[in-house]
């Protein structure tokens, strides 16, 4: 695989960069990242990805874009107001870097679909916002094999972890179950800080792209925690579960499972 | 005694355990929250008989939902 | 006795970076270094100054073998590097 003169141009920052170079950006190209929910996080990690190059892109979500998406939801725009969130979000990619391959897959990832929908891509970075979605990725995941970044925003703060396969905890390890509908509260009824998820699904890029790039160490065995009031980061290291539902030795999940979300996470 | 709370070193009463710790540390939804103890996850059914002695290091970990 | 630096080396291949500006210079060099195998030598035309300055400094960084820098009296310069992998 080479690259054309333009595509030097493009991605010469990366390439000059000692320790990623030409060797990188080619991985980065041949590499392919899943983005499931077009939103708060889904937004940053999609644009640094489409524009670092990433060879192809699935981005996945069943929603429209609304006025109150805009404060956060970096990759639509006003104009884009009523259009599926997966299609606008692949517009913007495009427009960004129209040398890469995106799929907008509009529709809501559920145990029917997937397993499926994970299967053709390297690495999976979970945008979304809901327990019932991050504990299926995590699922999914795990099963499937495939490295992904999981990532949480609330008010404030964030957290942040990456899963690869045979390296430190899953979600699960952490948390065993959802917690019921309504028992903690979520951004539609918190409120968060646009910048907030602009930083954290930054981060699910840079993860992304080390993973793709085989550059630098991941974010596995270790939950970064992200405090925006008091600007301070902290990893908290964290074993696996021996006895984890779906990635330890004795695994009681085997397929994924739908959770019933929270009433308000229906619209 | 010492106890190391999220990072941050921190006196507390001797004779302490995991739920009295919780209730001190006023934690949001304690019955939703993951404790690790020295790199070690404890059962949410364990809090009470977690007693806690000097120089332990605990993580509270919480439930962030959002993302959209 | 001959001066080494003189030894006749044989490009095999040829590059002409004279239409870009650092950084690109340097980017096109090693993707063109990229196209060959360990131990074939490169030859890159630049531009005096800037880019005759960094392009030798950045590949001889990148761990590749800096053979000679000539001048062509023309305001370029043409450079020889013998791709090494590290």
């Amino acid at each position: 695989m080479s690259f054309s003169g333009e595509q030097l141009a493009r991605y010469s920052r990366h390439i000059i960069l000692k320790g990623f170079g030409l060797r990188g950006q080619k991985r980065l190209s041949r590499g392919s990242v899943l983005i499931v929910g077009a939103g708060g996080l889904g937004s940053p990690a999609a644009l640094y990805l489409a524009a670092a190059g990433v060879g192809r892109i699935g981005i996945i979500d069943a929603d429209e874009v609304d006025l109150s998406n805009l404060q956060r939801q970096i990759i639509h725009g006003t104009a884009d107001l009523g259009k599926p969130k997966a299609d606008s979000a692949r517009a913007s990619m495009l427009a960004v870097n129209p040398e890469i391959e995106v799929r907008a897959i509009r529709a809501f990832a559920d145990a029917g679909n997937i397993m499926e929908l994970i299967r053709d891509y390297d690495f999976i970075i979970d945008g979304t916002d809901n327990f019932p979605a991050k504990f299926l990725i995590n699922d999914a995941c795990v099963l499937a094999g495939k490295a992904f970044s999981h990532a949480g925003i609330l008010r404030f703060n964030g957290q942040l972890l990456t899963y690869v396969p045979g390296e430190g905890p899953c979600y699960r390890c952490l948390f065993k179950n959802p917690p019921p509908p309504e028992a903690v509260p979520t951004c539609r009824q918190a409120g968060v800080i646009g910048a907030l998820a602009g930083v954290v699904g930054s981060l699910q890029a840079m993860e992304a792209v080390k993973y793709l790039a085989g550059t630098g160490g991941l974010l596995t065995g270790r939950l970064l925690t992200y405090d925006a009031l008091k600007t301070s980061f902290r990893g908290i290291d964290l074993p696996r579960r021996a006895d984890c539902p779906v990635c330890g030795e004795h695994p009681s999940i085997t397929a994924p499972v739908d959770y019933t979300p929270a009433a308000c996470d229906f619209r | 005694m010492i106890l190391i709370v999220a990072g941050n070193p921190k006196e507390y009463p001797d004779d302490l355990n995991l739920t009295r710790l919780i209730e001190l540390e006023k934690v949001e939804t304690p019955i939703y929250v993951t404790v690790a103890l020295n790199d070690s996850f404890v059962e949410s059914g364990g809090f009470e008989s977690t007693a806690l002695k000097d120089g332990d290091r605990v993580e509270f970990l919480y439930f962030m939902g959002g993302g959209r | 006795m001959p001066d080494a630096r003189m030894e006749p080396f044989r490009p095999d291949a040829v590059t002409d970076v004279t239409d870009v500006l650092c950084p690109l210079t340097f980017v096109r060099a090693v993707a063109a270094l990229d196209e060959l195998e360990e131990g074939q030598i490169l030859e890159i035309r630049l531009n005096d100054g800037e880019a005759a300055r960094n392009v030798p400094l950045s590949l001889k960084d990148e761990g590749h073998q800096v053979l000679r820098l000539t001048d062509n009296g023309d305001g370029t310069c043409s450079l020889l590097v013998r791709k090494l992998e590290n």
